[in-house]
């Protein structure tokens, strides 16, 4: 039983219970299905990039250039389907170009072995950078395909797509990170790099694989961004690097690599998102927005690392 | 020869053969690049830059990392503006900026060092909380200078004798001051020392806890003056101040051989690190080509910079 309650899954689990009541005495407002659902609508996004970035960190790698790459999707998936009429097009190019990045980023950490801090901050400027060359104005939609629309806006029996998508892809890395050798490995390189190489694990395989994983996960997440913001923004994305990796430090993953769990990335995710939500209806002024999540994660982190201590 | 030989290899001598040839190929394709003018203007320019960097570096020597350094510019700016505007003093001005400066690397200090949290989760989130509480306090919109003092234009505008800005005075002075410190003080040493191995350092009887603390200062202080110059120059304590900073910082200090391990790298290879990645930026600029070309510019030169760097190091 103490054991269950050192876990760190539990104690997030409880701070976001204690959120969630103190939210309902203080608005009943926040448990409206239009309150829950936009929760979970803006979680999705950041859950979906959260699980590549819950792999790499595990594996002792880090992807900052994931939020440029994000707003460079959304111009890239609106301009093709634009120009082409065709759903498949805009998808195909959005994954072959987020195949790309990954690729390079994993090759700049495993062949030239630079730092993966530098290389994808040096990732970030370049994307940044070249979505204004691709286009200077944001992209807007003009093909008006329905079906482009519902991928951000629609629901399912009042659930949002987005929170869909996301159910759909997370049992998928559960199961991997948990459940197969391969998972087992990214836990395996980040928390000891050369015993793993002893055992023969090829750590720069894995590495490369989960920075192509991370870029294409942000594929799908842009193109969801894309379809609910109805346009493809250069600038739309700025600053969601940060919040990823705030939410899965938050949720237990360490910077050294080694140890992280997705559940705890959800629960990282949910609460921040939540803290939110609830400085909307407390009309707090929303700049606590910024401070809130600052000190948030200075404190699980601090927890953490007392709890370690203590069972070290 | 094997003196020179051993010389070449030094990777400050790599980055100021790189800086010369960057610094002529631009001199030959632009006829306004190598005017006392426009180079003026640059090293005014990247003072700014140059004086935060030499703390982040400083800071990296010791095995840490500060990542709030880019917030931490506009949330000094506000005290500095006000304090100006309130009391009509520049001077308090400056010293109630220090001060919050010195603040706030005792706040990050404490809490990587004797806390024991990662140094980049707690200046991740003092990004978060500066940046915050700056929205919250202007209210999004810029502080103007209201005293309209001279001394306090020319810090970031004035020239010496009509040449030389102040700001780069003012970046030499400090430059070479901390790089006597590193290199002579047994200060300096002990940073190098504390960064290499921990451990060791520890076994030798150095207070470890209290020299990271001081480096966490330093970093938060040398940004703080980066902050009066660049309010200086605008004018105002404003909300979008620093945007990005950080990541130009890391950028020029990396670039210029200091690692992220900690105990590797001198003053000088980072201060050519952001000479290097200056006079591109201004050299791409007079030859009219976009800002955004310069950006992927500087995100490829990073990394063939660090690239190279590792290679040769595997080599030895």
């Amino acid at each position: 039983m103490s054991k269950f309650f050192q876990k760190n899954e539990t104690i997030l689990f409880l701070i976001l219970l204690l959120l969630l009541v103190f939210l309902s005495f203080y608005n009943p407002q926040f448990y409206s299905i239009q309150n829950i659902n936009s929760i979970l609508r803006s979680s999705s996004t950041v859950m979906i990039v959260a699980f590549g970035m819950t792999i790499l960190l595990t594996s002792g790698e880090v992807d900052l250039s994931v939020g440029a790459l994000l707003s460079f999707v959304t111009v890239i998936v609106m301009d093709v389907i634009n120009i082409s009429g065709s759903l498949f097009l805009g998808f195909f190019s959005v994954f072959i170009f987020c195949f790309l990045i990954g690729l390079i980023n994993g090759l700049v950490r495993t062949v030239l072995n630079v730092n993966s801090l530098i290389g994808t901050l040096a990732m970030m400027l370049i994307l940044q950078g070249s979505v204004y060359i691709y286009s200077m104005a944001a992209i807007y939609n003009t093909h008006l395909i329905p079906a482009f629309t519902f991928i951000g806006q629609g629901f399912v029996y009042n659930v949002p797509m987005p929170v869909i998508i996301m159910l759909v892809i997370l049992p998928i890395f559960v199961f991997l990170l948990n459940y197969t050798r391969y998972g087992r490995y990214f836990t395996a390189i980040g928390s000891n790099p050369f015993s793993s190489n002893l055992s023969g694990i090829n750590n720069n395989r894995y590495k490369l694989i989960g920075f192509i994983i991370t870029s294409l996960l942000v594929g799908i997440a842009g193109i969801i961004l894309a379809s609910l913001m109805d346009t493809g923004q250069q600038g739309s994305a700025k600053g969601f690097e940060l919040i990823v990796i705030a939410a899965v430090l938050l949720g237990g993953t360490s910077f050294k690599g080694g140890s992280g769990t997705i559940l705890g990335t959800i629960l990282g995710i949910l609460i921040l998102k939540v803290i939110d939500n609830g400085i909307i209806l407390m009309s707090i002024p929303q700049e606590f927005q910024l401070v809130v999540p600052g000190v948030i994660l200075i404190l699980a982190v601090y927890f953490d690392t007392l709890r370690k201590e203590k069972n070290g | 020869m094997n003196y020179i030989q051993k010389y070449l290899a030094r990777g400050e001598v790599a980055l100021g053969i790189i800086f010369l040839i960057v610094f002529v190929f631009f001199s030959f394709a632009s006829e306004y690049f190598f005017t006392l003018r426009n180079i003026m203007n640059v090293s005014g320019q990247l003072s700014i830059i140059l004086i935060a960097s030499i703390g982040f570096a400083v800071l990296l020597i010791a095995g840490e990392v500060d990542i709030s350094i880019g917030s931490l510019l506009a949330f000094v700016a506000i005290p500095l503006i006000q304090v100006m505007n309130f009391t009509e003093s520049v001077t308090l001005g400056i010293i109630v900026c220090l001060l919050f400066g010195a603040m706030i690397g005792l706040v990050n200090g404490f809490l990587t060092v004797y806390l024991g949290i990662s140094s980049l989760i707690v200046t991740l989130g003092m990004l978060f909380i500066l940046r915050g509480a700056v929205y919250l306090y202007t209210g999004q919109r810029p502080i103007s200078d209201e005293l309209y003092s001279d001394f306090f234009f020319y810090i970031g505008n004035g020239k010496f004798m009509g040449v030389l800005p102040y700001a780069a005075i003012i970046a030499i002075i400090i430059l070479v001051t901390f790089i006597y410190i590193m290199n002579n003080t047994s200060y300096g040493r002990k940073l190098y020392a504390i960064g290499g191995n921990a451990e060791v350092a520890r076994l030798a009887g150095y207070n470890i806890k209290l020299i990271k603390l001081s480096a966490f200062v330093i970093c938060s202080v040398l940004s703080s003056i980066s902050a009066i110059l660049l309010a200086s120059r605008i004018g105002s304590a404003n909300h979008v101040a620093g945007d990005l900073f950080e990541f130009q910082v890391v950028a020029a200090v990396v670039l210029g051989g200091v690692s992220l391990v900690g105990g590797i790298g001198t003053l000088t290879g980072a201060a050519l690190g952001v000479l290097i990645l200056a006079v591109i930026s201004n050299g791409l600029g007079m030859l009219n080509v976009e800002s955004q070309w310069q950006m992927v510019v500087n995100g490829i030169i990073i990394i063939l910079a660090v690239g190279f760097d590792e290679i040769k190091r595997r080599k030895n």
